[in-house]
């Protein structure tokens, strides 16, 4: 391990000592939302300080911009001509950015760097007009976290599939003080914010049913019976209550890590959360009950086209640093989460972190069922589709729409969108 | 003429240079940051352009996204919305500003207290009070829910942003709730200005309280009546924090105002051409609106 690590080490030494003497004095620009994440931030700070190390004289200003702002802020940045060097997205909005041209084709890096990314999870997704703009940084799987205190006082066994879920959660709701007001809940979804995460909870059940928002030649397949099943399964646990309504993704899981909520699937940044929780103790993690898990694409990172080509020269150095077998091995560790590289050791992850395997099981289920949150052919109108899945799945609650009905309007209002 | 005598900004006929000269500053000042992105928000609004980039070549002009716009559901819906606000939260906005300013206007004991009480949701940071309410107006464990069973009035929890019309009402109180405290600041400084001699005359003529509200205070409010509610009714016009954390324009657009569609559109849809046309048509309402309401204001003395 250390001898490969040091050849790593030495091997981007050599590869960037070229690179170096043009760059004396030079500061790159890196923007990100994941500054002040534990974990995953203190990975990224390793990644900085390698590339400075191999890079004397080369600077990277790190800059933090909240995640509710970062899509408002990078399109100014880059509208105004100022893009950072190296460009970190969410896989769902670099697309947008590729699509006006503003993010380098790496095809030929990768080519000359002889970066193999063979079974790199999520990598599929940084193909945008059959060029490789960008690289996958996460792929997650989702992952069933239970309260094992719970379920034992109802005699209730850990859920394998949605109908035992869907038990389990019936039971597991309850108003305890007889006051009118529920204060247990079965399961918890963010039913409440952006389109995107809604359609993220959503897929727990419609992927167990089989549906899927497109296929992979990029046609909508919302008009399915398996679409309408998970629509139907959807509407059941909102409008019977069996989760808490109008709350953001962070309201949920804090409630479910203080013991308000049952059965909770979420990806692998549920468990730092749980950790700070009331009921840490009773929570005990298990494979999701859903298959295939819901997964997707995270975050990536990329080269903005309007640089100087020694800048985009140092941000490929960067990238470089940041997808070798050295660094994937210490985001397993540092993120306690999968790292997309199949080349990674993670062994010391699996050592530290007590359910790593389980994450490393869940991202490679989801991964091989090509489960991604964002659907092929909707890629460039995401936002929008998201929302509009939002809109008619709130319809479809509030006005007790029958889901046969919502899931062909849906169809025809995709459709439309993809013809844009 | 010798260079020391033309620059000499002194002399009668270059006062007014001098005058210029202080101002340009704050007109340069102005061009920038007001007229200049205002143009280019209009150029922007008649060319089909997703992510705008300023040294990008400009593209064709095109009237499709006014043709798109006016044919848009969402669009009337949030003109619609935007009505309704401003109608709704205005109105509640000078009930409730004209009654507390009446109230701290009259002398009692904790009279200062009182005032600050009233100005204070004025001084609370937008987004921390809609914070604050949406927590009191949570569906499952908010205060407004745990009243109400209390109190009998509902037998079960309103789900109060699932709600179209309920979640349309939160917002209208929020935003009152926040915008009443400007009225009543504005109008107790109205108050404070009328004479008491006026009320004193009306008293020695028998005028009951009613009479010499109707005929003496709101008469002289008038100018200060005015210009609050162009304000007023332009804070809810334009305002967006408000409704975009409580409810993000939901649901189902119900609570989906012009200035949320325009944000929406630019930053969520990246389709700035289109949210630039929406922003222009706000502008003009906006124009419209406060010239026929300021140069109303003095008719009604």
């Amino acid at each position: 391990m250390f001898l490969s690590a040091a050849a790593v080490a030495l091997a981007l030494t050599a590869g960037f000592a070229s690179s170096t003497a043009l760059a004396q004095g030079k500061v790159l620009k890196f923007v990100s939302w994941q500054k002040d994440e534990r974990g995953v931030g203190d990975w990224w700070g390793s990644v900085i300080k390698e590339f400075e190390a191999t890079h004397p004289g080369v600077k990277i200003e790190w800059t933090k911009v909240e995640r509710g702002a970062y899509a408002d802020t990078m399109t100014t940045l880059f509208a105004g001509g100022k893009p950072p060097d190296i460009v970190h997205l969410a896989s769902f909005e670099f697309q947008k950015f590729a699509d006006n041209g503003w993010l380098e084709p790496l095809d030929g890096y990768i080519k000359d760097a002889k970066l193999d990314m063979k079974g790199w999870a999520g990598q599929d997704t940084c193909v945008f007009n059959k060029q490789i703009v960008c690289t996958m940084m996460l792929y997650f799987g989702y992952f069933l976290a239970y309260n094992e205190e719970m379920l034992r006082k109802e005699g209730l066994e850990v859920p394998k599939n949605y109908a035992e879920f869907l038990v389990a959660a019936r039971k597991l709701t309850k108003d305890l003080n007889g006051d009118g007001i529920i204060d247990q809940f079965g399961t918890g979804h963010e039913t409440k914010g952006g389109g995107g995460q809604y359609m993220s909870e959503m897929m727990n059940y419609t992927l167990d049913a089989g549906g899927r928002w497109s296929n992979d030649a990029g046609k909508v397949t919302i008009d399915t019976p398996e679409m309408v099943e998970g629509l139907s399964r959807w509407k059941t646990i909102v409008k019977d209550s069996l989760t808490p309504r109008d709350l953001a993704a962070g309201e949920v899981r804090q409630m479910f890590a203080d013991g308000k909520i049952a059965l909770k699937t979420d990806g692998p940044w549920l468990w730092p959360i749980i950790q700070k929780g009331k009921a840490k103790d009773q929570i005990k993690l298990a494979m999701s009950p859903f298959s295939p898990p819901v997964g997707g694409s995270s975050n990536v990172l990329g080269i903005a086209s309007d640089i100087p080509k020694d800048n985009k020269k140092l941000v490929w150095d960067f990238i470089q640093i940041a997808t070798s077998d050295k660094f994937q091995s210490s985001y397993a560790t540092l993120g306690a989460s999968p790292p997309p590289s199949p080349r990674a050791d993670v062994s010391a992850a699996s050592k530290e972190t007590p359910h790593f395997d389980l994450l490393v099981q869940a991202t490679k289920a989801a991964a091989d069922a090509k489960v991604d949150r964002i659907p092929k052919g909707l890629e460039l109108v995401f936002n929008e589709f998201a929302k509009m899945v939002m809109e008619e799945s709130q319809r479809m609650i509030i006005q007790d729409l029958d889901p046969k009905i919502v899931a062909a309007t849906m169809q025809r209002k995709a459709e439309a969108l993809q013809k844009q | 003429m010798p260079r020391a005598a033309f620059l000499d900004l002194a002399r009668p006929s270059r006062r007014h240079w001098l005058g210029n000269l202080l101002l340009a500053p704050a007109v340069l000042l102005i061009g920038l940051i007001i007229v200049y992105p205002l143009f280019v928000s209009v150029d922007l609004s008649f060319q089909n352009v997703n992510i705008a980039r300023l040294d990008q070549a400009r593209r064709p002009f095109t009237t499709a996204n006014y043709e798109r716009l006016f044919a848009s559901e969402d669009f009337w819906n949030a003109c619609w919305v935007t009505f309704k606000l401003v109608i709704i939260v205005s109105t509640g906005c000078f009930l409730l500003g004209m009654a507390t300013a009446l109230l701290v206007n009259n002398r009692f004991k904790g009279q200062a207290l009182a005032r600050l009480l009233v100005a204070l949701p004025w001084a609370v940071p937008e987004v921390i009070a809609v914070v604050i309410f949406a927590w009191l107006f949570d569906s499952s464990f908010g205060l407004m829910n745990w009243i109400f069973i209390k109190l009998g009035l509902v037998d079960t929890t309103i789900n109060w942003f699932s709600s179209p019309s309920a979640s349309f009402a939160v917002v209208c109180v929020v935003m009152i709730w926040k915008g009443y405290p400007f009225v009543s600041i504005m109008l107790l400084a109205g108050l404070q200005s009328i004479p008491e001699d006026f009320y004193n005359a009306a008293r020695v003529d028998g005028a009951s309280a009613w009479q010499r509200l109707l005929n003496i205070t709101i008469p002289s409010l008038m100018p200060v009546l005015g210009v609050t509610l162009v304000l007023v009714m332009l804070w809810v016009f334009r305002d967006f924090s408000i409704i975009y954390v409580l409810t993000g324009g939901g649901p189902l657009k119900a609570t989906q105002s012009l200035s949320i569609m325009t944000y929406e559109q630019a930053f969520g849809f990246f389709k700035m051409g289109y949210a630039s046309a929406i922003g222009v048509i706000t502008l003009i309402v906006c124009i419209i609106a406060s010239r026929l309401m300021i140069a109303r204001a003095p008719d009604t003395m």
